[in-house]
Formats: structure tokens, sequence, C-alpha cells
């Protein structure tokens, strides 16, 4: 872009037509090799999409961390079934995490049924997840590179075994920007009992521009951390005393022509009084109805939590928020020990609400143009762990179930298959740049393109392994 | 799985190859090759390693097979990698359990306790290999402890057509540069600009009536001038000085030295302005932080959920800031880090030096990357490995402006960085990084702390210790009587035949007592002893008594020092070999190679020699390497500094792409200032305060940063320097800045880093001081901050603050702040309560400073945050603005006589304009 309409550009989106993401998205050196065309803000705003015409305008990411077990959930083995008791260690000795504590082959304590049109087989343990299986596309075939939760968790996360990287969140944000100016465009829905596995490191923006970081939305209290002052004061005294700044600014800003930095900046503070109206508003729960909470789960016990966040997640998307993600405490999926109590719990938090959040979706007519993730970072091995009680299940790398439904997502399908006892994802392999490609594709984005540079390189997401769209899940 | 992909595609990759033969555009002339590199699919390869530690997926043993079956040759160098990641850790070099090292054919057939370990020609005959068929090796149930795992039936299969050929020696020497002419290096590749030393170039002639004395100017006004273009008007020298401050020293300057530089009307005073801002310690504070970023500092080891703390690495930061202080040269600030540990013989004296000390602090550039290998399950080769990578990372980024890491799995694409050169570069630091002699972080400290640091810290710890000491007798005393009541009553449920000998049982030490009382102990005595704990929970006014007592004693175990040891990188003298990995791949060791520097940058024919070192039993390679980069002929060190500290002051490089010198990178907007500013600062002895004279002193410097219409129409994005950028304050100048105008700055230099504390809803501050103690920051504590260097700097707990200004994360270090400008930072500066604190705070200072005249007071708040008077027109607007403020708080009051009650109306009104001038622009921004 030549330096002159560049700078005319600027100008004007700093005015706040565009919100300040995006202009400090053109200011930054970094970017000036990925700096957009002006005519593609028409591109995006026109939903012809950043690369291509885009399935989905947002993501809904329920982020399960520690490793739900594929075999107890989505991927019945009746095979381990028949060799329940079986020595097997010695075949997959180099893949196991506890090898003092590794057992024999174990079954699944769960039954498992055929469900929805497409006789989907889901376990016992996710009955109402049972109800939606004809709108989720089921990936059976994930696999990943290392089988402990922080490197799993940075690779699903961020694409690369390393911590600081930007987030698919991040480079989805950095590369479709906001519809909804007055909220974040990538907003982290964390549990109030706790961060997950790497905490904060999950939603950065790494080497991205540091706006593209996840912003935390707190289910209660102040939304927003600084949203509402910290201290009491009337409001007619923080009025005058804005209005002052106001004044001051505006001065300073006149008297230094054409610098557009500082026309951004007023306009940061005139964007974070509409934000504080706006988040409070999407927050406010109280404005749906009673049938809505109910179905939810809220105010039922262990979903209360979730179903909220679910909820709030409906709306956020419903206002324009580009990237939701969900996530639980802790790893609440990792279940060395007491597999069965221990699946029944994380499903009493979360089944029932992530279930209303997809009818709600699609009842809202919100499916079609959203995605829904749903999935962690690693899947568990046919063994039993021993050494903690013999009902557990290890971390493996080499097989996991994710789930995808709306935005453009074949429902009612299955993609790849793992071996006969679900150790080791054989057909259609699927692994975590090529689910990540996936869902860039369907927010209308090319992973070779969407690039940062970098240190003599052009960073992405996707990394150098020519990962694949996967194409047969796509609607 | 990526790494199989990779392989079945790739199967046919050469062990490494010819340079012109893998980079499809060795023929292509340069020029061409930067304006091919926008259309070309650039393959992002830092980090991206084959991490597969393991095998189990068929596709992946049997490339593999493919692989290492096609081998003509097994010699020793086939099967030492094996050996040395299945066997060496426990039959090596630091243990040999059952009398066996395996890492060399003569030891092996020496063998162990059970007898020798191979049969030469006979490998099914071999205990070797016995035992790892039975799988009897590596044990099972060890691994995990050693991070080993288990050996792939491919390595067996290796070891045994070894054995069977003979076991045969290495057939090979390590590869390193020789006298030879090199094959994969061009002379043609050294033509490229950034590869050729710096020649002082001719300065442009300007008549003396221009007075363009200054060779800076000279350089930017001939590009100017020949665009149509001149300076900008000089800056006012009100600006001048608020721009050296900060710029210097990363907080603004009093008002009373603005009044002294402006009435200074001497010529050279703007020189002194310089000198003084120079020698104040404020200096290493600020510009220490500019090396920190390079050397990817942090208070923390990163990668696991736990993030452990390094509790000495203040020491390093310390030391980087004191070299910036004392104008350390930059070519021995550079050895220093890069082998301190081999310039002084700290093993052999009697006393530590605060020369050895410093030198050896000076290492721990080398332990800063982020390093999970803290816990076994995250301490494996390929772990190590990455570690390693990050630190060359580090290294060449931050020293040579290289992008080195491409080469860690192929040659690199662009410059002629062959893969071997990476790991002959690896090879150097092999002395101190070895992954298969693996120093864990919890290790990494020498003791050689000075005899006066080491007494001082003893005291310390002797203190607190004594003090921890006296309340726990404390809280025992307390608890004794309350205790003994529960006891009783407990004692009461028991048969009353027992009672009087369990009382007696519970009054002997455990050594004295008789067979009868320990049997009856072991029965009883779990359920009779109360400690602390628990009868905190049975008993609310013994809990209430103890509490004062339990917080005082949790502070100080937090705040109590660990013994002195200093975070270094120190050479063991037994390097294993250095193996050139496939695709950066552990598991295809290709060639041996040794240690070396990146061809390209030397003539190609000179041996890399290893240095003589001070004391015994160090390789010398890393002084060696250490001496070549800092050889003043070095064609990058000098221009990559100075390239960064101009940017530092102009917001963009000469080079705009300060870490990449590289084909890749962007070419000098002014190659020959760039040039003659990296000869000049070597003249200068590398001295970086010598450099900030010369551009600062310069008229381009010292342009005013307003927009003309001439600059804007001849320079519209400010390439050629037509003005000064404005520019935002970096986030520990804003925090800083904050404390500064409220008086709230605690100059306290160096030491262990002040805590942070993370609130709930995420919330990340540093904790105050109060006299010597650190406490949370609350509203009631009248504490003070120190500043933003010395607060911890963990890598999953950023102080808010810095974070939402824009703080980088070390991955593994910052090449390059970004500057954004978001909502979060709006909202923390108008909503957070610390910031309210501090604007109360700034209201405070300045009635104490000036009274209660409103004017006054007006003019002293302008003067300490803006350093300027306000104009009569602001003047006005702000007094206004505190009457309508005091009378608004009135009557939020309720409206009395009260004198006191009006005086904490009109505090209060203080408090919200300082609240106001604290979230401005004038007061983020330096013209």
């Amino acid at each position: 872009m030549p330096t002159r309409s560049r700078r005319t550009f600027l100008e004007t989106v700093s005015s706040g037509l565009y919100g300040s993401a995006l202009l400090s998205l053109l200011q930054s050196e970094h970017t000036r090799a990925a700096t957009p065309q002006q005519d593609q803000l028409a591109i995006v705003r026109n939903e012809r999409g950043l690369h291509h015409r885009p399935r989905a305008k947002s993501v809904v990411q329920l982020f399960m961390n520690g490793g739900p077990s594929q075999m107890d959930l989505f991927d019945p083995k009746p095979e381990l079934e028949r060799q329940h008791g079986k020595p097997y260690f010695h075949k997959i000795a180099g893949e196991v995490e506890f090898p003092e504590a590794a057992g024999a082959l174990m079954r699944s304590p769960f039954k498992f049924k055929q469900h929805g049109q497409c006789g989907m087989w889901i376990s016992e343990a996710m009955p109402q997840l049972a109800k939606c299986v004809d709108d989720i596309a089921f990936i059976r075939s994930m696999h990943t590179t290392n089988l402990t939760h922080e490197l799993a968790l940075f690779k699903i996360h961020c694409g690369r075994m390393l911590p600081g990287l930007p987030s698919l969140g991040a480079w989805t944000t950095y590369g479709l920007g906001t519809e909804n100016q007055d909220l974040p465009a990538y907003v982290v829905l964390d549990d109030p009992q706790g961060l997950p596995v790497n905490g904060i490191q999950s939603w950065q923006s790494g080497f991205l521009p540091p706006e593209h970081q996840g912003t935390r939305f707190r289910a209660s209290g102040t939304p927003v951390l600084h949203l509402q002052r910290e201290f009491s004061e009337p409001d007619a005294i923080t009025q005058a005393e804005r209005a002052f700044l106001g004044e001051i600014d505006e001065r300073h800003r006149r008297r230094r022509g054409g610098q557009p930095r500082l026309a951004a900046r007023i306009a940061s503070y005139r964007l974070a009084a509409r934000m504080q109206l706006a988040a409070t508003d999407a927050l406010d729960l109280g404005q749906e109805g009673a049938q809505t909470q109910e179905k939810y789960g809220i105010g039922q016990g262990e979903s209360d939590s979730y179903g909220r966040r679910c909820l709030i997640a409906r709306r956020l998307v419903e206002r324009g928020v580009r990237f939701v993600q969900i996530y639980v405490n802790g790893q609440i999926w990792d279940n060395h020990s007491n597999l069965k109590s221990g699946l029944e719990s994380c499903c009493r938090r979360t089944d029932k609400p992530v279930a209303a959040l997809l009818q709600d979706l699609k009842q809202r007519g919100l499916l079609d143009t959203t995605l829904v993730c749903w999935g962690g970072e690693m899947g568990r091995l046919p063994i039993a762990q021993l050494a903690t009680g013999g009902d557990g299940r290890d971390h493996n790398k080499n097989a996991f179930t994710l789930w995808m439904a709306g935005g453009g997502v074949q429902g009612g399908s299955i993609h790849g298959t793992t071996d006969d006892l679900g150790f080791a994802a054989v057909e259609d392999r699927v692994s975590v740049p090529d689910w990540h490609a996936t869902i860039l594709h369907l927010l209308g984005m090319d992973h070779e393109q969407l690039v940062f540079p970098r240190n003599g390189l052009e960073e992405r997401l996707t990394g150098v392994f020519e990962p694949r769209v996967v194409g047969e899940i796509l609607a | 799985m990526d790494v199989v992909s990779c392989q079945l595609q790739l199967t046919s990759w050469p062990e490494y190859s010819v340079w012109g033969k893998i980079n499809p555009m060795q023929h292509v002339p340069l020029t061409l090759r930067s304006r091919w590199r926008a259309t070309i699919t650039f393959v992002v390869c830092i980090g991206l390693v084959c991490w597969s530690t393991s095998a189990g997926v068929a596709g992946d043993n049997e490339s593999r097979l493919a692989e290492t079956s096609g081998l003509s040759v097994v010699d020793h160098d086939v099967v030492l990698p094996i050996l040395l990641l299945r066997c060496a850790v426990c039959h090596g070099l630091r243990r040999q359990e059952a009398d066996l090292d395996v890492r060399t054919r003569a030891s092996l057939l020496r063998g162990g306790k059970s007898g020798p370990a191979i049969v030469p020609g006979n490998a099914e005959g071999s205990l070797l290999i016995k035992r790892l068929r039975a799988e009897e090796m590596p044990p099972r149930k060890q691994l995990k402890s050693v991070s080993v795992k288990p050996v792939r039936a491919t390595e067996v299969a290796l070891l045994v057509r070894w054995i069977d050929a003979g076991a045969p020696e290495s057939v090979r020497l390590a590869d390193v540069a020789t006298s030879d002419p090199d094959r994969l290096v061009s002379a043609e590749d050294r033509d490229f600009w950034s590869f050729q030393p710096a020649r002082e170039p001719k300065l442009p002639a300007w008549p003396p009536e221009t007075r363009i004395a200054n060779p800076v100017d000279a350089f930017i006004l001939r590009k100017l001038v020949e665009k149509g273009g001149n300076f900008s008007a000089p800056a006012r020298r009100q600006t001048l000085i608020r721009r050296a401050s900060y710029g210097l020293t990363g907080l603004p300057p009093t008002p009373e030295e603005v009044t002294a530089f402006l009435a200074d009307d001497q010529p050279q005073a703007f020189e002194k302005l310089i000198d003084r801002l120079l020698a104040s310690p404020r200096y290493g504070e600020r510009w220490a932080r500019f090396w920190l970023d390079l050397a990817g500092y942090a208070d923390s080891e990163g990668v696991q959920n736990s993030d452990r703390i390094r509790p000495e690495a203040y020491r390093y930061r310390d030391y980087v800031i004191s070299a910036f202080s004392d104008d350390k040269p930059y070519d021995e600030f550079l050895r220093e880090q890069l082998a301190g540990d081999e310039m002084v013989d700290y093993q052999n004296v009697s006393e530590i030096t605060e020369e050895m000390y410093s030198k050896l602090v000076a290492t721990g550039f080398l332990r800063m990357t982020p390093d999970g290998t803290y816990y076994d399950i995250t301490n494996f080769v390929p772990d190590r490995l990455k570690v390693i990578a990050d630190q060359m990372e580090v290294l060449t980024s931050a020293t040579m402006g290289l992008t080195i890491g491409c080469a860690r799995c192929h040659d690199h694409k662009y410059d002629p960085i062959p893969q071997r050169d990476y790991y002959r570069l690896v090879a150097v630091f092999k002395g101190a990084t070895d992954e298969h002699d693996w120093v864990k972080p919890v290790s990494r400290y020498l003791p050689h702390v000075t005899p006066a640091e080491k007494d001082a810290r003893d005291r310390a710890r002797y203190i607190v210790q004594h003090e921890i000491n006296t309340l726990n007798r404390e809280v025992e005393t307390l608890k004794e009587p309350t205790a003994k009541r529960y006891v009783e009553a407990r004692l009461q449920k028991l048969p009353a035949e027992l009672r009087d000998d369990l009382r007696r049982l519970l009054s002997t030490p455990e050594t004295q007592r008789t067979d009868t009382q320990i049997a009856l102990a072991a029965r009883y005595e779990d359920g009779l002893r109360i400690t602390a704990d628990v009868l905190k929970e049975l008993d609310v006014e013994f809990k209430r008594q103890v509490a004062a007592a339990e917080a005082r004693i949790k502070t100080l175990t937090e705040t109590k020092l660990p013994e002195a040891g200093i975070r270094a990188a120190w050479d063991r003298g037994t390097p294993s070999p250095t193996y050139l990995l496939k695709r950066g791949d552990h598991l295809l060791p290709g060639r041996r190679v040794g240690p070396g520097v990146p061809t390209v940058l030397t003539d190609g024919k000179t041996p890399f020699q290893p240095a003589a070192t001070a004391g015994e039993k160090k390789t010398g390679r890393r002084l060696a390497f250490a001496r070549w980069l800092t050889d003043p002929r070095h064609p990058l060190t000098a221009r990559v500094i100075v390239n960064r500290i101009w940017r530092h002051h102009f917001e963009r490089g000469i080079v705009r792409t300060t870490e990449d010198f590289g084909v890749y990178g962007d070419e000098p907007t002014h190659p020959q200032l760039l040039d003659w500013l990296a000869v000049e600062f070597v003249r200068q002895g590398w001295s970086i305060k010598q450099l900030h004279r010369v551009i600062m002193t310069s008229r381009t410097w010292q342009q005013s940063s307003e927009i003309s219409g001439e600059s804007r129409r001849v320079d519209p994005d400010n390439e050629l320097l037509s003005r000064m950028p404005l520019r935002r304050l970096e986030a520990e100048a804003i925090r800083d800045a904050l404390l500064f105008v409220s008086g709230r700055l605690d100059r306290t230099p160096f030491g262990p880093a002040d805590p942070v504390n993370a609130r709930a809803d995420g919330l990340v501050t540093s904790k105050a001081r109060t006299g010597s103690d650190v406490v949370a920051s609350t509203s009631e504590v009248p504490g003070t901050w120190r500043r933003s260097i010395y607060i911890l700097q963990r890598r999953t707990q950023p102080l808010t603050i810095l974070e939402n200004f824009d703080l980088p994360t070390m991955n593994p270090n910052c090449t390059h702040r970004m500057e954004s400008t978001v909502v979060p930072q709006a909202l923390h500066l108008l909503n957070n309560q610390m910031i309210h604190i501090l604007a109360a705070g700034f209201a405070e200072r300045v009635m104490h400073e000036v009274g209660f005249d409103s004017a006054r007071q007006v003019e002293r708040v302008y003067r300490l945050a803006f350093s300027r008077p306000a104009t009569e027109e602001e003047q006005t607007r702000a007094v206004d603005l505190l009457e309508d403020l005091a009378a608004a708080w009135r009557r939020e009051h309720g409206e009395t006589a009260d004198s006191t009650a009006s005086a904490q109306a009109n505090r209060l009104a203080l408090g919200n304009l300082c609240h106001a001038i604290m979230n401005s622009a004038e007061f983020l921004y330096v013209d």
C-alpha cells in the first residue's frame, strides 16, 4: 500500500470506525508484510472471508483439560471387552508416562448405545449429548506429539510444544478482527474454581500484537478486570474528571497533528466506556427466562457453573464475539484413577450445559455460523494404570477423539478410526495442525496464508509439516 | 503424526546436503533472492523439531528402519548415540553401575561385574544384546526417574550389526573447519553486505555554515536533501530534557532539574545533561531492561505448570544493570556472558574476588531460556535439546542478528548457514550444556559468592530463622495448656486403667521409652498427639491467639533467602560428542561434528581453536567463540548492537529487522551511517555510553516531533528521520513514572526480586515495601514500590499493569517489543485501585510541597507530570475543576463549616485532578 494512503487510512481507522485492534495491527512495524489492504476490511465485513468464503463466523471452544478418555466416551472398543486383563505394556513401552504402574488391558466401565438418525455410538456417561449427535462430526483419529499435559496443551492451543506462542483464538482474531467493537474479540470464560493447567498461557497472544490475547470474563462480579472502579467515588465526580481528561487529551492531540496513535488512544478511552455497558449487558443472565436457565443446568448443583458459562458464550456469540473459550479448572479429565466416578463427575458438570448450548444455538439459527469444538489435549490408554487403585488410564498421545458441530461441519459423521484396542489412530489420522487448519478453513482463512513475519520467518499457526484441511467432515 | 509424514516424504534426504544442491536459489543473485522471498511459501521451522521420543506407531519404526538399514558402514559413530541415549546415564561418565561404562569400544570390551559387555563378531553372545533383548535393560521401573525411553528394535538391530561386524571404531574424524576451503559456503555467499566487515565510510561533506558537525547528521541529512527534505526545527529545550531523561533513565526529570537546565545557557549545557543522566544509577536500571529482553530474562523456569522460581536469577539482572552503569565495554560484556567461567580460575582460589564472582554470574545469560527439565517427565533428551535450541536462538538473535534456528533441522533456506554449522555451534557449548550429561535447573548453582556476601547472607538467614524459631516456641508455649485440655478429654474416652500410663507415655521422650511404652505408643499415640494445626481446628480461641505469630512465620518463611548460589553455566571439561541430527530428530544422528563458528562469517579456511582457559578441565571452546565474536573485524557484532541502540532512540533500526541481518532481513536504510557507527563504536572502546552521546548530541535526535507540512510531504512515514517520532512510554517506564510522581518510588537497587501477589480475578500486583518488609499492597498500606525491573518476573504471573502495556513474553527472548493501544490500558489506569492510591499519593505530595493554594498546586502537578508549567488557560481550567470537584465532595459528605471536612474535600479534589493527569496522553507520551 502506498505510504500516503496508508497514513490517511490509519487516521480514518483511528476515528474509531474499526476499533483499536486493527489500528494497532496496521501500525505495528512487524506486520508490514501482512498489512491488510484497505479493501480487505471490506472483505471481512462483507463476509467474503479473508481468503475465501467463511462457513463459520465465530467459534466456541469447549476445552476439556486433562485428556478425556476416548474409549469410554465416543470410541467404543468391543475388542477391549474381549481382551480385558491381557498384558499389553510390552507393545507400547515407550508410550507410557508411568511405566512402573502400567497394567493390563482394561475394558470400559460404561455401556455404549446408538443414538440419533445417524446411529452414533455414545457412552451412557453423556446422555444429553447423545441427543445432539446428528449435529456433530466426531474425529476419532486425533493424535498429538507429546504425552505430558503442559507440552500437549501448548501444542493444541498454540500449534507447537513451546510456551509463549499465539493461541488459536489469537490467530483467529488477528486474521478476522471483530464484529463488535464494544466487546473483546476473543473472550475466555475460565472456571471460577481455578485456572486450567498452563493458566493464562493457554490464551496468550505470543508474538502477535498484544490485543489478540484472550480477555477473561468472569461469570459473576465485575466481568472484566478493571471494568468498574475498584474504589468508591460519586459518579458526578468521575464524570467531571473524565470530561477534564477528555479535554486535555483532545488539546494534546490537536497540537500534534498527524499522530494517529493519539487519536487511537482517545478512541480506546471511548471504547472503554462503551465496553462497560456492553459487557455488563452480555453477562446479565437475568435477561434469560427460567426455562432457558433450566435447560443449561443453571441452579442445578454441579452443572450450574459450566451452564452459566455456556449460556454466556451463546450471548457473546450473538453479539459478534469472534472466539469464546470455556475452560474447566485444573485438569478434571485426567483420570489416572477412579475412571468411572471421575468421568461421571466431569459429565455431571458439563454434559447438560454442552447439549443445551448446541440446541439453543441451533434453535436460534446461530449454529450455522458458529463452530462449536469439544475436546482436550490428548487421549488415554487402553491399559489400566495400577499404582493408584487399578481403574485409571494413563496418557495417550497416539489417539483421541475431538468433535465439532455447526459452522459448516457435517453433522452425524465420524472421521478416522483407531485400532481395535483404541491405542493409536490408524486410518485418516488427523494431527493437531490438521485440526487447526480445518478450523481456520471454516472461518474463511487459509492456514498457509495466515502468517506473521518474525525473526526472519513467516510464522504460522500450523507450522512446517504441511497439514491438510480435513475436508471429509465439511458439510 | 508430524514426524512420520515428514519422514515418509523425505527418506532420501542426504546426510547433509551440499549447499547448492538443497538451496534452489544458490545461483540467483542476492538482490533477486530477496525480491523472491515474498512469493515463496516460507516454512516455519524454529522449534519445530521432531519430538517423537517414542515409537509405538508402526509407520514410525519402519521408516526409521528403512533409514538405518541403508547404512553401509556401522561403526562406533553409529552406535554411540544409541548407547548415550539409552544406557550411559547409569553406565557412563557420572555413574558406572556394575562397573560398566558403555561409551567406548574398549570399555565395552572390558565390561563390568558380569563380564565383557560385547564379544566382537558375536552379537547374540554379547551380554549387552542379551540384556536388551530380555528387556532387562534399561530397567522399566527406573526409566522415568532417569528420563530414558525404552530401547527400540531398530536400535538393537544396529548394535547387533556393529558387534557382528567386529565392533569397529569410528572411521571418520569429527567434522570441523580445516585449512581446506569449505565446500558448503562459497565466496559469493560471503559477499552479502552484512557478512563483510564494516568499513569506515567517507563522511559526506557539508559547508561550515550548515553547522553539520556530527557525522550522524551528515549521513541523515544527505539522504533527506536527496529527497528534497530537511531536518525539522529543533525541539524546545524542555522537550529535550524530558526526552533525554526518559530515554536514558526511564524516569521524568524533576521540576528542579528542568529549571536548572533551562537556566543553563552555556553551549555545553545539553552535553552536561547527558553526562549527568548517564552517570545516574537509574540509567543502568533503564538500559539493562534492553539487554534482559534480548537475553530472555525470567525469574522462573516456565514450561511446567508449577513454573518453578529461579531464586538467584536476580544476580544476573544485577550484573547487567551494573555493566550498563559502569559502561562495561560491550566486547568484554559479551565475553563474560559467553565464557566468564573460562576466564577465571574460580576453582583453585582461597577467596572468590568480585571479578570472579561477576564473571560467573554473567554466564547466567546462558541459563535464561524456558526450561521444563526440572521434572523427570519433561527431562528427556528431546526436552533438553529444546533448551539448547532456545539457547542458540537467544545467542544468535541477540548477539549476531542471525536466525540460525532453521539450520537445526535443515540447511538455512536463505542464509548460507548449513545444518552442519548449527551443530558445530552446539558443540561449542557442549562443555556446559550437554544433553547426555544434563545439569538440572535445581543444580545449576555455583557456591562461589564472595566471602562478604556469603557472610551477610548467612547472617540474614540466621536472623530470620531465629525469629521463626522464637515464634514457633511462642506458638508451642501457647499450645501447651490448651492442648492438654483436649488430650485429657480424649483420655477420658479410653479405658480408665490406661490413662495414667498414657499420661506418663506422652511426657516420656521417644528414646527413653520402655518396650511396653513403645507398644502402647504404637496403638494410642497418634490419636492423642495434638499438633498446633489440629488444635486450630478444634479451638477458635487458640487459633485467634496464634494468628499473628503464624502470619509472621508465613511471611518470614516465604521471604527467607536460600543459601547463596550463582545460577551459572560452567564448563565441566567432558563434553559428549556432538552429532548432526537429521531433521533435528535426536533419533536420526548423522555425522559427528566438532566445535566451530558459522563458516560464512569466517574466511572458510581457518580451523577453530579452543582457547587456553584460566583453570584446568575446561574445554576453552566458549572462550574461543567469545573472542571470535568480539573481534573488532567481526562483520555483525558491532553493527547489530549499534543498530539496536539506534532503534531505541528512533523507534526503528537502520536495519529495521534488528534481529535479522541475513538475506531475508531488511537492508539498511542508511548503510554508510550504520558502518560509521559500528566502526566508531569499536574505536571508542565498545562504549555504549559514548554511542548515546554521539546519537543524542546530533541534530537528528534533537529535532522536534511535530509533523511539519514539508516533513509530511517528503517523508510521510519518517523513514528518512525528518523528525523525531512521538513515542509512548514502555511498560516499565509507565509504572515507574506513576510511582515517581506520586512520591512512592523506592529507589533501593539490586537484590532478590520483590514478590508479586496474584488475585483470584487475575490481577497481578507487586507487593509494597514498608521499611525492610515486603507486604501485600492494599489501600491501608502506606508502602512504597521498587522500580519495575526489580519485581519478580515469573512467566505465569506477569505484572498486570506491565502486561497491559505490552510487556513481552520471553519465548525464548524478545528482540523487538510491540506497542498496542487497547482498552485494558484505559480501564487499568481509570479503574485500578492502585492507580487511585498513587493519585492520592501524588496529591499528598503536591500539598506537602506547595501547600493549599490551588493555583500553585496545579502548577506543581503540571511541572511534575509534564515537565513544563501549565499555560494560563490550563491553569484557569484546572483551578476551576478543583473548585467544582471540592464542592462536589463537600456535598457528598454533607455541607459543614468544619475546616477538616473542607480540607478533606480539597485533598480528594486534588487527587481527582492528579488521577486525570496520570491518565492523560501527555503523561504517557514523549515528544
